[in-house]
């Protein structure tokens, strides 16, 4: 075997993202690895490029243990990984990328021989069969192309394992074949192929064998030949029931209904979906679904190209941040720090931050009322807070997550799009925060819950719309609805 | 989480207006009889009042995390129109207003241009500048214009009320109805909003767009004022005259900055840089320190007061 890990776990905060895990690959070898988010792919990717330290177990490389402390000791020995958001400098040439973190040929000493690095990469890409243009830059290669060029970089090097992590994610069909082409020209260099993808058909048209990851466990390592689809997705899962509804629900009018939306950037290519007052709809996908980018879109934040959207029963011609607000709907965004919350700003400030209008007479702030209006929500969702003013950040992530909400409520809105709204939070808040959501949409609110964890939108919602590559598929009735059924869909062509 | 207000604790939040206080006592123990008199004092006022007052524009720009690199020559250009129009006839509360109103829109142009096309606004308003100066040189065909500048556009430069010059009263003015708009109103939190967090600015409905065009507006509105004041008090314009308080507005916001404890731009903050800048140009030439050394030691008071608040909010490495 080329590589093997014996025991291997890794832990962050008390939690096991990797336990015990017995992996192996053999040269030559195209092994896919496949799993739920946050089945602890990404963890074993990084403890193997050195990016992360193992808790324990050990990494066997070419029969022999070997610690794996940093990126360079990972690409010295010969393991390169090709990430999604592809490590190019967009406005250097073919060949300044390829001799990236290399050093550079030169001639009598001081001055860069272009031309011999330029001969170096070409030999390589005659080899591999890879056509590309070095002279231009990064920005002007198509996103295939980069992705080869960034093959083409990995086997500059004495490289052995290539770890693939959700190559095609940003190509089309005919774009992933050039792909497909040169990872079987590795294969049959010997170079061993670690190939991470959601997308089950490339799964079973390139690889050799298969493990699973579930829950930070392998569930087993199969041969490709030997298995199907279903077979896998089953592995995949622990096949969670949904409770079987014991009240069946009334649900008010429609509040919120998208139809056709894409994005201008084209990661979202056609989504449609409807609530209705009284329903909290969970939308599924996986990792690169568009979950996030659809209720952007919906909301106003991120360019649309195409779709409508009916708000309360009025169409919105051109959704935006401002408007949606004012027409009820609020969007609790995933990126907390990023999108949601004013760090250097108080409690009581962002708690007003999208409201602060209101407040305000001839443009004056009334402070008191602002303050009264925050004490109040402080209390109504027990925020931990030394007060009012205090600055968010220094709040717990479970706190900082309840001012999100706070803001959110003040605006009292029909439509909440929640997108991740428990992760990084705390099990005591996710169960405040999933009771929260049914309060209001008892009080007769429309709730879009987005969440990469299958297990909660099993828990919290009442109806299932599954996304996958940009494109809203099946919607389900959350009702005896199983884990693997809502997989199955996922990974249906 | 109390805060311990330790000596350091209290150095790192006032530690400004500490070096400011004793730049006072130092230069009235030397300079008993000529600093630390009322007449002085008063003329201090007056000195930083032009100051004060462009870089509380400057302030607003930078509490949205821009720069406006133009505010030197939107000054000239301020003092130059105001100065012309004055001597063309025009009555002289408009030749007060005017430029006032011609740079609103110039500073909505330099915002404009930095939010519609998201282009740096240090390139953009030092593009601004560089055009906003051939503008003006062509405009006064590069000569300072003085001549026939009638008396009366020259009153609220040199004139004071109660014995209070005319320009510290304003400049007092402004710096209170600033400090309440960024404070107390809904425009202020927005700004300081957007520049805290932009993005989620935007996604809380704020119209971050307006919001950062109408700062770069503001900004070159205070910038012309400054000019026409400047120009008031000389009895003429020069098509350069307020190139130089460009990198002194700066200078007085990033100061200010320091002052208080939460290390963002702030109106009474940017009041007490330009003061400390202010009362050092005064106390050095009174002490008749050549001016190269002032530019050398006020250089060396604004980098360390930066650096001090940096090692104080632990970000240094």
């Amino acid at each position: 075997m080329l590589l093997q890990t014996k025991k291997l776990c890794k832990q962050f905060g008390g939690m096991y993202a990797l336990k015990d895990i017995d992996f192996e690959i053999a040269e030559g070898e195209i092994h896919g690895l496949v799993g739920e988010n946050g089945a602890g792919k990404s963890t074993l990717i990084k403890i193997l490029t050195g990016v992360y330290s193992l808790d324990s177990g050990e990494v066997w490389w070419n029969g022999s243990p070997v610690r794996i402390e940093n990126p360079r000791q990972s690409r010295d020995i010969g393991i390169n990984v090709i990430h999604q958001d592809r490590n190019l400098i967009p406005a250097f040439s073919g060949v300044e990328n390829v001799y990236l973190g290399m050093d550079y040929e030169k001639k009598a000493g001081f001055a860069v021989d272009w031309a011999k690095m330029k001969a170096r990469v070409e030999a390589v890409m005659r080899e591999l069969k890879v056509e590309i243009d070095l002279s231009l830059p990064a920005s002007a290669l198509s996103p295939p192309q980069r992705t080869l060029l960034e093959i083409v970089r990995a086997m500059m090097t004495e490289c052995r394992l290539l770890i693939l992590d959700e190559p095609t994610a940003s190509l089309t069909d005919k774009e992933a074949e050039m792909l497909f082409e040169t990872i079987g020209k590795l294969k049959a260099r010997g170079t061993a192929i670690l190939y991470v993808t959601h997308r089950m058909d490339e799964i079973f048209r390139l690889t050799d064998r298969i493990t699973v990851f579930k829950n930070g466990q392998s569930a087993g390592t199969v041969r490709t030949a030997d298995v199907d689809k279903d077979a896998i997705i089953s592995m995949m899962t622990d096949n969670w029931v949904s409770e079987t509804l014991t009240v069946s629900r009334k649900y008010g009018e429609v509040l919120l209904d998208a139809e056709h939306i894409a994005s201008r950037d084209g990661i979202v290519k056609d989504a449609s979906l409807t609530v209705r007052a009284g329903e909290i709809l969970g939308v599924f996908g996986l990792g690169g679904s568009g979950r996030t980018e659809l209720l952007e879109c919906i909301y106003g934040y991120r360019p649309a190209e195409k779709g409508s959207v009916t708000l309360c029963g009025r169409q919105i011609a051109h959704p935006s941040p401002g408007g949606s607000i004012k027409n009820g709907m609020v969007l609790i965004c995933e990126d907390r720090r990023g999108k949601a919350l004013v760090g250097s700003l108080s409690v009581k400030q962002n708690t007003v931050l999208s409201t602060i209008d209101s407040y305000a007479r001839f443009g004056v702030v009334n402070e008191r009322k602002e303050l009264s209006d925050t004490r109040e929500k402080i209390e109504a969702l027990s925020i931990k807070t030394e007060g009012p003013n205090q600055t968010v950040l220094q709040l717990s992530g479970g706190n900082q997550q309840k001012v999100v909400f706070a803001k959110a409520l003040m605006s009292r809105p029909k439509v909440l799009l929640c997108d991740e709204p428990t992760q990084a939070v705390d099990v005591k808040t996710r169960a405040e925060i999933h009771k929260l959501l049914r309060r209001l949409a008892d009080a007769g609110s429309a709730v879009v819950f987005v969440s990469s964890d299958l297990k909660e939108v099993l828990e919290a919602t009442d109806n299932v719309q599954v996304m996958a590559g940009g494109r809203t598929k099946e919607r389900f009735v959350n009702d005896g609805l199983t884990a693997e059924q809502v997989l199955a869909c996922c990974y249906a062509n | 989480m109390k805060q311990k207000a330790g000596v350091s604790e209290l150095l790192r939040a006032y530690g400004t207006i500490f070096a400011g206080i004793l730049i006072v006592i130092v230069f009235s123990v030397m300079r008993p009889d000529a600093f630390f008199t009322m007449g002085n004092l008063v003329n201090i006022t007056r000195q930083i009042s032009l100051l004060v007052i462009i870089a509380l524009g400057a302030t607003l720009v930078m509490s949205v995390e821009e720069f406006d690199l133009s505010v030197g020559a939107l000054a000239s250009l301020g003092g130059v129109i105001g100065a012309k129009m004055a001597v063309a006839g025009a009555p002289i509360f408009l030749c007060f207003i005017a430029p006032v109103v011609i740079c609103f829109a110039i500073g909505f142009v330099n915002g404009w241009i930095v939010t519609k096309f998201r282009v740096l606004s240090f390139i953009t308003t030092l593009a601004m500048s560089t055009i906003l100066g051939g503008f003006t040189f062509w405009f006064t065909g590069g000569a300072t214009v003085f001549q026939d500048i009638p008396k009366s556009f020259t009153y609220v430069g040199t004139k004071t009320v109660l014995g209070a010059p005319i320009l510290s009263i304003i400049m007092l003015l402004l710096t209170v109805v600033f400090w309440f708009v960024m404070r107390h109103t809904a425009f202020g939190r927005k700004l300081y909003a957007i520049g805290g967090n932009e993005a989620a600015s935007q996604v809380s409905g704020i119209n971050v767009k307006k919001y950062k065009n109408l700062a770069f507006a503001l900004c070159a509105s205070l910038a012309a004022l400054t000019g026409v004041l400047m120009a008031s008090r000389l009895g003429s314009a020069h098509p350069t005259g307020g190139d130089g308080l460009f990198l002194q507005s700066y200078a007085a916001a990033f100061l200010g900055r320091t002052v208080f404890r939460e290390g963002v731009p702030n109106i009474w903050g940017t009041f007490v840089g330009a003061a400390i800048l202010g009362v050092l140009a005064n106390g050095l030439t009174i002490l008749q320190v050549p001016t190269f050394m002032q530019d050398l030691l006020t250089g060396c008071i604004i980098i360390l007061a930066v650096v001090v608040q940096k090692i104080g909010r632990g970000d240094a490495k």
